[in-house]
């Protein structure tokens, strides 16, 4: 069985946190997942072009998924902000004729349709649902004993539910399915399905940063060796600015953060070099370490 | 079926930190029995002491939400069994981000005094206007409200900012604003735009998640940004992020986080965030601070964005 | 000493309308309601709300459609005045903000009602009730009404048959209050928790109506208790006609639709009456099935349900574990209306002066022996507004008559005495002897001998009134307490129907007895009155008002 999709690892992946999706692309072909590059892919706003302007917020998703339909693939992230901002807009198209046409005519300006005909999915989503623990067990060459994880869902991964539901969005239990697939054990702590802050950082600064910190503290006192996340907004927030968190909580911190995809990076046998592991604001050798 | 009910009972009679404590009732359900009707049974028939709030006993007077097995639901409108079948347990206990009052009664400020904040009536044009069933459409989510609370007890922003209006209300001022017939939607959305308004949501999805309506106030708050700055609306740090990455997109396709940092921050404060950025930098976390690589085929992305600004420049704002 | 023009008891539609009324008239007006006025019954109501809006539609026919369905008893200049200014009404709440359904023109949308000979009834899809409260509650907002949210009127201060204010208990911290007012509305809604089963909310417990018996003012035409055909079992939760309108089958545990041998041609859309009667013969006929027969859909299919009901599946599913597309509802007839309440004239006026009511715990009275579904929610504007307004003319005729200093006092020994009491009854169980009294003796059928029962059963609950004892001892949000305050409203109602009940010797609209089953015009078009102005309560009557249509066989 090979699994094919579109790759798209949105803004952030691509550039901060490169890591991530560096470590995908080795990643995926291990799974036996094809990821096709999607050159012309644009930013798919964030919500941030959704609150400028909800009908280019469409048309601009809608030339994304266009792109995939043209490849005749359904989209593979790695994003859970774009996930849930690319799900939203397609579930919203492809129920609603009239926003369709509507977005069409914006497309068309450009050559482009969108026939509604492509789905979403997160890359957690596919190793859960279409790898399987099973099959992810028996890859592993290194197994995370011993570790004791926090999984970080963040909010995009997981609402609203009427249309990602692929886990439950109070109780989810994927990152620990997987985790546990992995060789390590998990934490249960307050934090867990909670919001990091990204969205406020630039707007409501010490908001978000005291959110960020509450997070990670909820998780640091839980026991936690490592916070491991599936979605890079919340790597920003948990990892980069770990540092201006912990100065809002005015208590030290110092956990790392792992992307989920490294989480799977470090089981199935990649190097640190090649998940970009020296890239991580909180040092993370303590952790390889101990493995 | 025999059920343990636990409920979080605590009675401050007006002092602080009471501390709540658990108290187990067993009881016996029938199918089809409500969280609402159990309690009840035991308030009349073993604690007539135990607390909760309760009127219409079908969903729609927003008077009996709590927390149940960890999240906001209409007691109501809760099947015990199932809910017990589901969780294996049944744990209710009063909303997050509220003072309590008593076991499961809540104060009730937010959302009253936010209520009261956001202009809470219809302020009507000059001259009457018809609403047909497309307008009517555009306001029907946010006027299912039935005030009940939930999303504001998982509210992010609220957790962290006590003077944030939170989901309900923000969802009743767009109940107004998105109104044909209201006249004042520029100067709600002036005030809405001021601080702890609507650009201190942050996105959470939790409120549109568990409201037991479907009312969606993010979907609202979405809006109501949107409304907000094709009014112009745009002197704050919220507005400014948007209109940010509108121009990043235009110009390379894509997030340009360094530019969008000093758009919404101004000069100023970004280069109070220069150490920082050479502490990324050492990581190598700090994006092409000069130029980003535009998209394949971004002409065509421009093309899209400016046959839209030309649409929009046909819609008229009221 | 706090002191309003008027306080309004009741932050349902009525009192809410009556405020902003009187509140635009420049008066200074205070709401109390003992929960959060948007958390009141009127939120409930699904249905819609009746006026004859359109050009082939007139408010005669209106009238002549509430005439009917009250059975002749309804006073007819009431009636017109109601129907008369309803689409004024109706137009007035839309420049408030109201929004309803639309049909293809862009015009307000009305639907058919039972009884209605067109359809007029206005509608927010399936929450009219909550559409309008949360309307009038902004619109207070906006006169700025002063609201007393979560306060419990214990007593009404009337001396001399002038109404001074009232006293209440602020939930919140337990304390007493005085609140010294120049005129009282009273608009407490219901009494549906009277009964064991009903559509009402839980706070539907007629405070209103028994604190005006106990201040002097007459309840008129008790007797007149409105039976749904179709409420859940348990619960007593609330399935819309719509739901027999859309085709739905009413079956016994023989599977037979019985309606055919009680209306062979209306089957299951005859009137609210008819229908709940045949299912109580059902019933009493052992043809039942736990107590209930069953409310069919699943011949309508899958489709039909889910575009036509979804509404009323949610509430299957939800409230009864029973999903209609899979299996059939079981359902009874369960207390839905009181048409009776505190007599009033078409301006909200009652005996007493400074006193008046409006809405359902009002009786002015448009609804006769039987009220038609739309008509209730009409009435709570139209005459929640006339109260408003008259209630001005009063203020401005009449001085302040002082508040008796004592008041407090009497009230705060009073709960004083029940805190202190130790061994005894829980209210609980007083209130479900209640209950079940007047479910097995005043119900959809009536006999002299069960209503008698019922009157020993409710008046012996009366004297262990006195033993009541409290299990929380707290000041705070104690609900124990409310409770028994509403216990001895809710007895003094069961007492006062089961009365007007017992006197009335005749089957009309809603009242049924087996040994009188005509209507007798002769001897009977005129109201119940009930006073309890000394020890015990005492029967009194008044004239019906006839204007233009007299009275004939009922047939639908
Ligand atoms: C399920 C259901 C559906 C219905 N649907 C319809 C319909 O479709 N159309 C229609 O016309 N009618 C309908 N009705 C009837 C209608 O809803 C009611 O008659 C009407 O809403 C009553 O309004 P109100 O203002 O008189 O009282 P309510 O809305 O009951 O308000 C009573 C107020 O009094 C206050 N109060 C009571 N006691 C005290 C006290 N001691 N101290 C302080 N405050 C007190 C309460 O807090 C509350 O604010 C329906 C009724 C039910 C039960
Ligand atoms: S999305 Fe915004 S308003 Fe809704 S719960 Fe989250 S922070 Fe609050
Ligand atoms: S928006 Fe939903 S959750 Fe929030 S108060 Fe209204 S009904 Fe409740
Ligand atoms: S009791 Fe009214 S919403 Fe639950």
């Amino acid at each position: 069985m090979s699994l094919k999709f579109a790759y798209y690892p949105g803004c952030a992946s691509k550039e901060i946190t490169r890591e991530s999706s560096d470590t995908t692309l080795k990643v995926a072909p291990l799974l036996d997942i094809e990821l096709k590059e999607m050159p012309k892919a644009n930013c798919c706003g964030a919500g941030l072009l959704k609150d400028y302007d909800y009908k280019l917020h469409l048309a601009m998703n809608a030339r994304i998924f266009a792109e995939a339909e043209g490849m005749g693939l359904d989209i593979m992230t790695i994003c859970s902000t774009c996930l849930m901002v690319m799900s939203t807009a397609n579930s919203e198209l492809k129920n609603d004729e009239k926003l369709l046409a509507e977005t069409n005519e914006l497309l068309g300006e450009a050559g482009l349709t969108y026939k509604g005909t492509i789905d979403i999915k997160h890359f957690l989503w596919v190793v859960m649902k279409e790898v399987g623990a099973e099959k992810l067990k028996g890859l592993v060459k290194r197994p995370l004993k011993g570790i004791r994880l926090a999984s970080f869902y963040g909010c995009h991964t997981l609402r609203p539910s009427s249309v990602l539901g692929f886990d439950d969005p109070l109780n989810p239990t994927s990152m620990e399915e997987i985790t546990a697939a992995l060789g390590a054990e998990s934490v249960d702590y307050d934090g867990r399905t909670k919001c990091c802050g990204f969205q406020a950082d630039l707007v409501t600064e010490e908001v978000a940063l005291a959110m960020t910190a509450k997070r990670l503290l909820s998780a640091k006192d839980s026991g936690a060796h490592s916070v491991v996340t599936p979605c890079p907004f919340c790597h920003i927030n948990l990892d980069s600015y770990q540092s201006k968190a912990e100065r809002v909580a005015g208590r030290k911190i110092d956990i790392p953060v792992l992307h989920f995809t490294q989480a799977l990076g470090i089981a199935l046998g990649l190097s640190s070099k090649d998940m970009g592991l020296d890239r991580h604001m909180v040092p993370l050798q303590d952790l390889l370490d101990s493995i | 079926m025999e059920i343990t009910v636990k409920v979080k009972r605590c009675n401050p009679q007006g002092n602080a930190d009471c501390k709540p404590s658990w108290q187990s009732y067993d009881i016996k359900a029938e199918v089809g029995m409500s969280v609402l009707e159990v309690l009840l049974d035991v308030i009349a028939g073993v604690d007539p002491s135990l607390v909760c709030r309760r009127s219409c006993r079908s969903a729609i007077c927003g008077s009996c939400a709590m927390k149940i097995n960890g999240r906001p639901l209409l007691a109501c409108d809760t099947q015990i069994i199932e809910e017990y079948e589901k969780a294996g347990r049944i744990e209710l206990e009063p909303l997050d981000n509220h003072r309590v009052i008593k076991d499961l009664a809540v104060f009730q400020e937010p959302p009253w005094d936010e209520f009261d904040k956001i202009i809470p009536y219809l302020n009507e044009k000059d001259k009457d206007v018809a609403m047909t069933a497309e307008d009517e459409h555009a306001i029907d989510a946010s006027q299912k409200c039935i005030m009940c609370g939930s999303c504001n007890s998982v509210c992010n922003a609220l957790e962290m900012e006590k003077n944030y209006l939170g989901p309900a209300a923000l969802a009743k001022a767009w109940r107004f604003v998105g109104d044909v017939r209201e006249g004042k939607k520029e100067k709600r959305l002036d005030r809405l735009s001021q601080e702890h308004g609507i650009w201190d949501c942050v996105r959470c999805v939790h409120c549109t998640e568990y409201c037991p309506k479907d009312v969606a106030p993010l979907s609202a708050i979405e809006r109501l940004r949107d409304k907000a700055m094709a009014y112009g609306i745009d002197d704050n740090h919220g507005a400014k992020h948007s209109t940010a990455m509108v121009d990043s997109i235009r110009r390379v396709g894509r997030l340009d986080e360094a530019a969008m940092t000093f758009k919404t921050l101004g000069l100023l404060r970004s280069i109070g965030m220069i150490p920082f950025g050479m502490k990324m930098e050492m990581h190598g976390k700090m994006p092409h601070p000069v130029v980003l690589p535009a998209i394949d085929g971004i002409d065509e992305v421009r093309k899209i964005m400016d046959k839209r600004e030309e649409e929009k420049k046909k819609e008229e704002l009221d | 000493m706090v002191f309003h023009d008027v306080l309004i008891i009741g932050g349902g539609l009525a009192g809410l309308r009556a405020a902003i009324e009187a509140s635009k008239n420049g008066l200074n007006v205070a709401v109390i309601s003992k929960v959060y006025p948007v958390r009141s019954h009127s939120v409930a109501a699904q249905g819609g709300i009746n006026a004859a809006l359109k050009s082939n539609d007139n408010w005669e026919d209106h009238a002549y459609d509430t005439v009917k369905g009250s059975d002749y008893l309804g006073d007819q200049d009431a009636i017109e005045i109601m129907c008369k200014e309803a689409p004024e009404d109706i137009r007035e709440l839309e420049r408030m903000g109201a929004v309803f359904s639309r049909d293809a023109d862009g015009d307000i949308a009305q639907r058919p009602f039972g009884g209605a000979g067109f359809p007029r009834t206005c509608y927010l899809a399936d929450r009219t009730g909550h559409g309008l409260l949360h309307l009038m509650f902004e619109q207070i907002r906006k006169y700025e009404v002063t609201v007393y949210p979560e306060w419990f009127v214990t007593d009404l201060i009337v001396e001399d048959n002038i109404a001074r204010g009232a006293i209440a208990l602020e939930m919140l911290t337990g304390r007493f209050h005085r609140l010294h007012a120049g005129a009282l509305i009273m608009a407490t809604g219901g009494y549906g928790r009277v009964f064991g089963i009903t559509t009402n909310a839980l706070t539907n417990t007629g405070d209103g109506m028994g604190l005006a018996l106990r201040a002097g003012a007459p309840l008129m035409d008790m007797e007149f208790v409105q039976f749904h055909p179709t409420t859940l079992k348990r619960t007593g939760i609330l399935i819309t006609e719509a739901a027999r309108g859309e085709g739905g089958y009413l079956l016994n545990s023989k599977g037979e639709r019985f309606m055919k041998s009680y209306a062979p041609n209306a089957m299951e859309l005859a009137s609210r009456d008819v229908v709940s009667r045949a299912e109580q013969t059902e019933i009493n006929e052992g043809r039942d099935i736990n107590g209930c027969v069953y409310l069919d859909l699943r011949h309508l299919g899958r489709e039909k349900i889910l575009e036509r009901l979804p509404q009323i599946r949610d509430i299957s599913i939800s409230f009864a574990g029973v999903d209609p597309i899979e299996e059939p509802i079981p359902i009874r007839p369960g207390m839905h209306y009181s048409m009776g309440g505190i007599m009033t004239d078409k301006d909200g006026k009652t005996p007493v002066e400074g006193l008046f009511a409006a809405g359902e715990s009002a009786c002015v009275s448009v609804h006769g022996a039987n009220r038609l579904g739309g008509n209730s929610l009409l009435e709570t504007i139209v005459f929640g507004r006339r109260a408003g307004q008259s209630v001005t003319e009063y203020c401005s005729g009449s001085k302040v008559a002082a508040f008796p200093k004592s008041a407090l006092q009497d009230a705060t020994r009073k709960a004083a005495m029940i805190f202190e009491r130790d061994a005894g009854v829980k209210s609980s169980e007083l209130l479900e002897r209640v209950n079940s009294a007047m479910m097995e003796c005043c119900g959809v059928f009536r006999t002299e001998e069960k209503m008698k029962e019922g009157l020993d059963r409710v008046r012996a609950v009366r004297e262990d009134l006195p033993k009541v004892t409290l299990t929380d001892k707290g000041n705070v949000f104690n609900m124990e307490l409310a409770g028994v305050y509403e216990l001895e409203h809710i007895v003094d109602l069961a007492e006062s129907i089961l009365l007007g009940a017992i006197h009335r010797k005749e089957s009309r609209g809603s009242h049924t007895r087996l040994e009188y089953p005509k209507r007798d015009d002769k001897d009977w078009m005129k109201h119940t009155l009930i006073y309890k102005d000394g020890p015990e309560m005492r029967i009194d009557h008044k004239d019906v008002t006839v204007t233009r249509f007299e009275p004939k066989e009922r047939k639908y």
